[in-house]
């Protein structure tokens, strides 16, 4: 008789537990990971070619072409003494790393476009305009002359993640048996 | 007793002789694990590296070791937040190992100072530098105990600390560090962690990860700055020139992409709230790297570059993923997908740089790099927090000299195809002229 009735309170009470167990009911469902959805960035800034150069001290105002290499690794120069041009195969002012921009000091009988280049001072502001209408500021920090025999390409060309600007024209006497300015004149300015 | 395990876990970053400070026994383990920790990194031999092929020249220019103070001011950075980010957790194991990594960076910047500057001026760096990391403990306690007395008190002493350092640094510069110049550098860089951690604890990550990224970046390129002044300008003169600048950009933005993968895939594997923005710190970063390939090889390169290194970046936090889901069939998937991006990876960076980095050994040392993430995610998971750091201590170091590697060849490659020679922008014209500029 005890037995019978120790079995009768065994079964309600799994009678009364059994709906409300909780194992019976299934573990609620993991909350998204967001990391399961995440996507590498596919994009960066990048910055558009220039187009047009200011210099107002230096009455520096022209438009900008495109410049290559020469087949002997020479840097082309523009056909036109009165344009400046950049250097396409370096970084896009603005963009980080050196922009080369070149302009001639003088034509066969008269200024150039840099002509007075070698009279830029310290803190000169110069503004380069982009193809998407932006513009890119830059100041001169030095400015330098050098025999094109020690020209200093890794300091002109060479790159950093920097963003930085040089002018390059000639200087220095003239070689009349070469037909060329013996020396560079460089100036070097950084981004505002 | 948790004030009290904080306070002097906190001390233990600073001196192995708080092992004899008697606490309670639940704080005494942890607080001794950090002692612990700190005397071993104390016999560390300054850049300790992991890979011995990228291994730079054995003793180092001043030039070399100031780039090796900068990565080790900015990875200082990132271990601060990370400790003050895990106070406010609330992680206690998790801030033991925190500081734990602390007393080894604080160490090795000791010692590198030591090289850089003489033993006077470490015995001096040492502890002021340890105290400013006490404060800073200091002040993510109160944020975590939402003590704003406690907070003031850490915010006095901060003070006191950047006018100290400041004077510090100013002084060993013997003039060249100004001392209004040195003290509000300081002054930002702990405005950056203490912003950092005011926004994690106000559940603000996006701010906070965009004032950390800041706070890298600051305290990266403050540690350039600092040896610059501090050495003498015959010794850092070399700095300027574009392979050291290259060697200091690149190997700026790829220890960034240590810290925030890691620090995007411990959020993942333990499914904290602060995914979302570490994932868009990390993307961030990403495109700055490819913006960086972009100014090296040009926009078609630095898409590809872009491409391959998602790939890499999202099996990385897919395997984080999945490993918090305990999906084993992803994780292997994740492993995969790495295995190939190495491979890939490896033939265009030798591509890019015409042989100078060959195939076999980037795509060694990018497996090693992938290997020590994928560890680094599983001790997370198994929430062992000493080796998650110790991991990342040494990934970072990883990268520093595979940083230095690629910023070399890199530098190689695109030098052999600069213009030849000057400029011919003159026809004499101007002869006369031109030669009394």
């Amino acid at each position: 008789m005890r037995r019978f009735a120790a079995a009768l309170v065994a079964v309600a009470l799994l009678t009364a537990c059994g709906p409300d167990r909780p194992e019976s009911e299934p573990p609620p469902p993991a909350p998204p990971n967001p990391a399961d959805s995440f996507s590498s960035s596919t994009t960066y800034e990048t910055v558009a070619r220039p187009t047009h150069i200011r210099i107002p001290s230096l009455k520096v105002d022209s438009k900008i072409i495109d410049l290559g290499l020469q087949p002997d690794g020479e840097i082309e120069v523009p056909s036109s003494v009165s344009v400046a041009g950049w250097y396409d195969g370096g970084p896009r002012p603005g963009q980080d790393g050196p922009a080369v921009i070149l302009g001639h000091v003088d034509s066969s009988n008269g200024p150039g476009i840099f002509v007075d280049l070698h009279k830029v001072k310290t803190g000169t502001v110069i503004e380069v305009d982009r193809a998407d209408g932006s513009t890119a500021t830059f100041k001169i920090s030095k400015l330098s002359r050098v025999a094109k025999t020690r020209f200093p390409t890794d300091l002109v060309y060479a790159p950093s993640l920097d963003p930085t600007l040089r002018l390059v024209t000639c200087g220095g006497t003239f070689d009349q048996a070469r037909g060329s300015y013996r020396d560079n004149v460089i100036a070097y300015a950084d981004a505002v | 007793m948790r004030k009290l395990g904080y306070r002097i876990a906190a001390i233990a970053v600073v001196t192995a002789t708080a092992a004899t400070v008697a606490v309670g026994s639940a704080s005494a383990g942890r607080i001794a694990a950090a002692v612990r920790a700190t005397e071993t990194t104390a016999q560390t031999p300054v850049g300790r590296m992991v890979a011995a092929d990228l291994r730079a020249p054995a003793g180092g220019s001043p030039a070399d070791l100031a780039v090796q103070f900068e990565a080790l001011l900015g990875q200082h950075a990132v271990l601060a937040a990370n400790m003050m980010r895990s106070r406010v957790r609330g992680d206690d194991d998790f801030v033991q190992a925190a500081n734990a990594s602390l007393g080894q960076n604080t160490t090795d910047m000791t010692g590198l100072v030591g090289q850089l500057f003489g033993a006077p001026t470490a015995e001096k760096f040492r502890p002021l530098w340890s105290q400013h990391v006490v404060a800073l403990f200091g002040y993510a306690g109160a944020l975590a105990d939402h003590d704003d007395q406690a907070k003031t008190t850490a915010r006095t002493q901060l003070t006191r600390f950047e006018g100290q350092l400041a004077a510090f640094f100013s002084g060993a510069s013997q003039g060249r560090l100004p001392l209004a110049t040195a003290r509000s550098l300081v002054v930002m860089h702990i405005q950056h962690l203490t912003g950092q951690a005011d926004a994690y604890a106000a559940g603000d990550y996006a701010k906070s990860d965009a004032l950390s990224r800041l706070g890298f970046q600051h305290t990266y390129d403050l540690g350039l700055g600092l040896a610059k002044a501090l050495l003498p300008p015959a010794d850092t003169a070399v700095l300027e020139q574009p392979v050291w600048r290259l060697r200091s950009q690149l190997g700026k933005l790829l220890a960034e992409h240590a810290v925030l993968i890691e620090d995007a895939t411990r959020a993942a594997v333990t499914r904290t709230p602060d995914f979302s923005a570490a994932g868009a710190s990390l993307n961030a970063n990403t495109s700055d790297i490819a913006a960086a390939m972009d100014t090296l090889f040009g926009g078609t390169a630095a898409r590809q570059f872009q491409t391959l290194w998602g790939s890499h970046v999202e099996a990385l936090v897919s395997y984080a993923a999945a490993t918090a889901g305990q999906d084993e069939a992803k994780q292997k998937q994740a492993r995969d997908r790495l295995t190939s991006f190495q491979q890939r990876m490896g033939k265009f960076l030798s591509d890019a740089t015409s042989g100078r980095a060959t195939p076999a050994a980037m795509t060694s040392a990018l497996a090693e790099h992938d290997r020590m993430l994928l560890e680094h995610a599983d001790a997370y998971a198994a929430k062992d927090y000493p080796k998650a750091h110790t991991i990342a201590y040494e990934t970072y170091d990883h990268m520093f000299h595979l940083a230095r590697t690629l910023a070399d060849a890199f530098g190689g490659a695109v030098a052999a195809r600069l213009p030849k020679g000057g400029a011919q922008t003159g026809f004499g014209g101007l002869a006369g002229v031109v030669e009394h500029f």
